[in-house]
């Protein structure tokens, strides 16, 4: 089986949305607005990288065949390494947001190695506030909904 | 071990939620941040250069911060394998490099339900976090699930 | 009339939608529904009372449940107080011909859904169990099937000669509107709701959307 080639975090590969500029305060952003969706790196080096750094270090993230003995179907993307590419992604879309709320339900297992979408889409605007509340998706090549949760935040 | 069939959910709740089962002191490292932030696919130099004058923690860090207990004393084991079925994080501020963190866990709820892998028990704690001040920064609830058995797929 | 017969607010464990912002979706994306049933996970939310929300909208809100029986998942319409003191809804061990059984006698509906789905589906237990009796309408289209699990759904609809209703499963607000169910009468209250499901005028549709 072919591997698709790994981009660094630097170069990720974002799907444009209607709107050529970053969003910078909250009269740029529209209801209903589509966040640039991104393809994460989740490849084993990329969560070996991260589960190091977040002291979660399991073989069960790390190792296929060590997963599979658990009776899971393969090496897993850690839930809270999914909530961090939809943060990255609020981030992408508003470089100065401040992410006050961030809610995930981890409704099946993000697999190292396979290909996800990390998903936006605005669901309110506060303007008197400054608060911005986003509906986020992790799905698989099959468009199913893997994580589903919202987040709050201010710009 | 608990199977989940003599799971008594009510007697649990009323003897385990709402008192704080872990405190603990920690203090976050900036290259780890970094990494964290780059591994999850951030790009800003706030997340990912620890040189940044506003370096900072990624938001969802929180959610990576474990109890050094996962359960209360004396909570009962239950059969089957734990798994991440949900986190929130509530942010008051930005987190950063070397601040002194305390953090206090507390269970929150306890439920079962029915899904594609069978029956599920879902535990939440509550982790609040506090710097040296005393001033909140934050809390993060992780909603753990014991499946009886493994995910299908 | 379309209604979305099958969704969820923050009221249920994984629902993380508030009913407002559900109107506001619905209006503002012009999405092809008029109307919803909020029906949250083992409970039956009591307290809550949509009526003015939806009027101020011009959206029918009504209210119903999902609960757990050997045979999967399923939406029940038409809670009562009485119905509610016939069987405990947070049980996820309940047994469907008695939840039947029971909204038989006090003029409710139960609806199996997702029967395509495993472990949670009816399907997925037939063999085991048998065909359960009084089961008269499934949910043929779910907004949150995977594969073919409509498919398997729709398949045992007509093989045990069910009549479908369709809904959107949705737990988050952009979901909302996904699936429905299209009814040849006006209905605004939850009786009305249950006299047209017990009269089979209805007809299960897809409503996918692209964001």
């Amino acid at each position: 089986m072919d591997h698709p080639i790994r981009v660094s975090s630097s170069e990720r590969n974002h799907k444009k949305s209607d709107k050529d500029m970053a969003v910078e305060k909250i009269s740029d952003v529209e209801f209903g607005e589509v966040l640039p969706a991104f393809t994460p790196d989740t490849s084993l080096e990329n969560v070996k990288k991260f589960v190091s750094a977040a002291g979660w270090d399991s073989p069960r993230f790390t190792d296929h065949e060590a997963a599979k003995e658990q009776g899971l179907p393969a090496a897993l993307v850690p839930g809270i390494m999914s909530q961090g590419f939809l943060s990255a992604m609020i981030h992408h879309w508003a470089p100065n947001a401040e992410i006050k709320m961030i809610d995930t339900v981890f409704r099946a297992p993000c697999l190292v190695d396979d290909q996800y979408n990390i998903n936006g889409v605005v669901t309110d605007i506060d303007t008197e506030k400054g608060s911005v509340e986003i509906d986020l998706t992790v799905t698989n090549s099959a468009n199913e909904t893997r994580v589903f949760g919202t987040a709050n935040i201010l710009i | 071990m608990t199977g989940q069939d003599s799971i008594d959910v009510e007697s649990l709740r009323e003897e385990f939620l709402g008192q704080v089962f872990d405190e603990y002191v920690f203090s976050l490292d900036a290259d780890q941040l970094a990494q964290y932030a780059q591994s999850c696919g951030e790009t800003a130099s706030k997340f990912t250069d620890p040189n940044d004058p506003d370096f900072q923690a990624p938001p969802t860090i929180a959610s990576s911060f474990n109890p050094r207990k996962a359960y209360p004393d004396n909570f009962p084991s239950f059969q089957g394998l734990g798994m991440d079925a949900g986190k929130s994080v509530h942010l008051e501020k930005p987190m950063r490099a070397g601040e002194q963190i305390t953090a206090k866990t507390s269970m929150h709820d306890i439920y079962t339900k029915s899904g594609r892998s069978g029956r599920m028990v879902f535990f939440v704690n509550r982790m609040t976090m506090v710097d040296s001040q005393g001033v909140v920064l934050g809390s993060s609830d992780t909603s753990v699930v014991i499946r009886e058995k493994p995910q299908e797929e | 009339m379309i209604l979305d017969m099958h969704a969820h607010s923050i009221k249920s464990d994984d629902g993380r939608a508030k009913v407002e912002n559900y109107c506001q979706w619905i209006k503002a994306k012009n999405i092809s529904i008029d109307g919803f049933v909020l029906t949250e996970h083992r409970q039956f939310d009591n307290e809550s009372d949509y009526s003015e929300l939806g009027k101020a909208n011009n959206i029918t809100i009504l209210k119903g449940s999902e609960v757990e029986t050997e045979y999967g998942h399923v939406l029940v319409f038409g809670v009562t107080l009485a119905l509610q003191d016939e069987f405990d809804f947070s049980n996820i061990n309940l047994e469907l011909e008695k939840v039947i059984e029971a909204c038989n006698k006090h003029g409710a509906v139960a609806v199996p859904c997702h029967p395509g789905r495993p472990r949670v589906g009816m399907a997925a237990h037939l063999e085991e169990f048998g065909v359960p009796s009084g089961v008269e309408i499934v949910e043929v289209y779910n907004g949150g099937s995977r594969e073919n699990e409509d498919e398997i759904a729709i398949q045992m609809a007509e093989e045990l000669s069910c009549a479908g209703i369709g809904g959107s499963d949705a737990h988050i607000v952009s979901q909302i509107g996904k699936c429905g169910t299209k009814f040849d009468a006006p209905i605004e209250t939850i009786d009305e709701l249950v006299e047209a499901l017990k009269s089979n005028s209805f007809t299960a549709i897809k409503l996918q959307q692209e964001q």
